[in-house]
């Protein structure tokens, strides 16, 4: 931004042929998000004013704001919203306290670093079904190999799909095993970055294991703490897969996240028009929770 | 406690806590890795070693379930439609991606931050508020279950992550390198595709891995646009994970999963160095 001024001169003799091809660069995305992005959200939007036709099988007639008033007074709306955020609550600051964690662990100098780096890879890129779909057949009360290893000191067995409570905890226990790695590699490239000094004179100034993570690593970690919570955050609102492979929303409502709610009410109660209005109201509520969040890094970032 | 733990000898206290946390990550990473140990190791199951208590560790290994599944005319196209859709669309995001994430970089374009910004909040849209609206639209179309429509679907998340990963690699390449070409009479593009994009290829090829990868994986947009003939293996998975008539088919699921999740972890470890790179960076600049 800084050569723009530098540059200002030059701009006197713009061409419009060189115009073309500096937009040219830009138009094949600008181009395609608008038909695939743009207008599905815009379509979206029309959808949820209107009353939705079977026979054309798309908005029919403006009804204003009536699908949402009837979704604002839908119960289980509200209710998949509170598990979502209740599964948000839990999973966003274990994750990244357990990502930390484990990458201060994995940074230890030893011959097998990399390597245990590299493995870390492995659980990130199973797909997230396939992760919902192998933890089913390992957290099964009956044949799974988890019941068996509690049974061995004596605890359980446990009715991971079966108890409403125990089932949303599976739901964070997978999502922590397919998400932690992620952080874990962020984290260990952040940890090694970390001015080494810094730590010595907390040493010399006689600071404990404690007061130094407190008030000397927390600090220094914090602008990229609150970046990765970002990330997380824009990958587990749309937590979908994981839920859809393990617990299909089970038992009752219990893990039923607001994307699987959605789905269920569009694609098999074929209720486009109230599903859209749902849909709008997760993307104001996604935008302005991410804004917030933005902000709240960017001041953290300056505070430090 | 600040006082007691300063008092120990410095020296100690270190081997010691080293040695904890060497096996502490070791312990950890094993844990990590079981999950997909176990779902290799039940993929080569017998039906009567699979369902056993204690679960067995060891057994005569078949890969009967492989030949099995693989034989079956469903999988194979699963998993061909899978190939295309998801390098039809890594490749489509990538050449597109690419070229706006270097006009973000490099090309003064009034406007063109605005449209970089608004990207970048698209990824705050939930995917069922397009996934609805791509339906209804896909229907009227008769364009459902085809190929393209998903490889379209696709470009919604991956031409955004593209283009903003792809961007902060070339504004960390030095000016000079396109500038002294146009100088010596290169056109903008021809800077672009003869200087910059060869310079680049290393991050190029392992954007695209990982773009892929997102695309391999993708449930929502396959499980609503495609019905029979474009199906992808994450609904087929999907399906067997879901289906509660025949009971746990975890032969099939662990076999199909196994097979669905080595590619990728082979294109992972190849482009490791990147990955961790492209997400710290991701991190602290995105």
């Amino acid at each position: 931004m800084s050569t723009d001024t530098a540059r200002r001169p030059r701009r006197a003799r713009t061409q419009w042929g060189d115009l073309a091809v500096r937009w040219s660069f830009m138009l094949p995305t600008i181009v395609l998000l608008i038909a695939v992005l743009a207008y599905p959200i815009w379509y979206t939007i029309e959808i949820s004013f209107s009353s939705f036709d079977m026979m054309t099988f798309g908005a029919g007639e403006w009804i204003g704001w009536e699908n949402y008033a009837y979704v604002i007074e839908d119960y289980r709306f509200w209710e998949s919203l509170w598990v979502t955020l209740v599964y948000l609550v839990f999973a966003l600051p274990i994750q990244i306290v357990l990502g930390f964690g484990i990458a201060y662990l994995i940074n230890a100098e030893w011959g097998g670093r990399g390597l245990l780096r590299a493995l870390f890879i492995i659980p990130m890129v199973v797909a997230p079904v396939v992760a919902g779909g192998i933890w089913r057949m390992l957290l099964d009360p009956i044949w799974g190999v988890v019941n068996w290893a509690f049974g061995l000191v004596g605890l359980g067995p446990f009715d991971w799909f079966g108890d409403p409570n125990l089932a949303m905890a599976t739901i964070i226990i997978i999502d922590t095993w397919r998400w932690t790695p992620f952080i874990v590699l962020i984290a260990t490239a952040a940890l090694l970055a970390l001015p080494r000094d810094v730590f010595e004179a907390a040493k010399i100034d006689g600071a404990g294991r404690w007061a130094t993570l407190w008030s000397v690593a927390l600090p220094l970690l914090a602008p990229i703490i609150a970046a990765t919570f970002v990330i997380r955050w824009l990958g587990a609102v749309k937590m979908f897969d994981i839920v859809l492979a393990s617990t299909l929303g089970g038992p009752g409502k219990a893990t039923s996240v607001i994307n699987l709610f959605i789905y269920e009410e569009a694609f098999r109660s074929l209720n486009f028009a109230e599903s859209s209005a749902m849909a709008m109201i997760v993307l104001v509520l996604t935008m302005l929770l991410t804004g917030v969040f933005l902000i709240g890094s960017r001041k953290l970032e300056k505070m430090y | 406690m600040t006082s007691i733990d300063t008092s120990t000898p410095r020296r100690r206290r270190r081997s010691l806590s080293h040695g904890a946390r060497i096996a502490g990550a070791i312990f950890i990473s094993v844990l990590f890795l079981f999950p997909v140990f176990w779902m290799v190791l039940t993929s080569f199951k017998e039906q009567a070693d699979i369902f056993t208590t204690p679960p067995k560790l060891f057994f005569d290994a078949t890969v009967r379930t492989y030949t099995e599944y693989f034989t079956r005319a469903d999988i194979p196209q699963r998993l061909l439609n899978t190939v295309i859709v998801a390098t039809g669309a890594g490749i489509l995001s990538i050449v597109v991606g690419t070229l706006s994430g270097y006009a973000l970089a490099r090309i003064r374009l009034r406007g063109a931050a605005t449209f970089g910004v608004l990207i970048l909040m698209s990824r705050g849209v939930p995917p069922i508020a397009l996934a609805v609206p791509m339906f209804l639209v896909a229907r009227n179309m008769g364009l459902t279950d085809k190929h393209i429509t998903l490889i379209l679907a696709y470009c919604t998340f991956l031409i955004p992550y593209v283009m903003w990963l792809m961007r902060s690699f070339f504004v960390s390449l030095p000016k000079e390198l396109e500038e002294s070409a146009m100088i010596d009479g290169c056109s903008r593009f021809g800077a672009f595709f003869k200087i910059i994009v060869p310079i680049s290829m290393p991050g190029i090829l392992s954007t695209l891995i990982f773009s892929i990868i997102l695309a391999w994986e993708e449930l929502l947009f396959a499980l609503v646009l495609t019905s029979r003939d474009a199906v992808t293996i994450p609904v087929a998975i999907a399906g067997i994970a879901g289906d509660t008539e025949t009971g746990a088919n975890w032969a099939a699921l662990t076999a199909v999963g196994t097979i669905t999740v080595i590619p990728v972890v082979v294109f992972a470890l190849l482009v490791q160095k990147w990955l961790i790179q492209g997400l710290a960076d991701g991190a602290t600049k995105g």
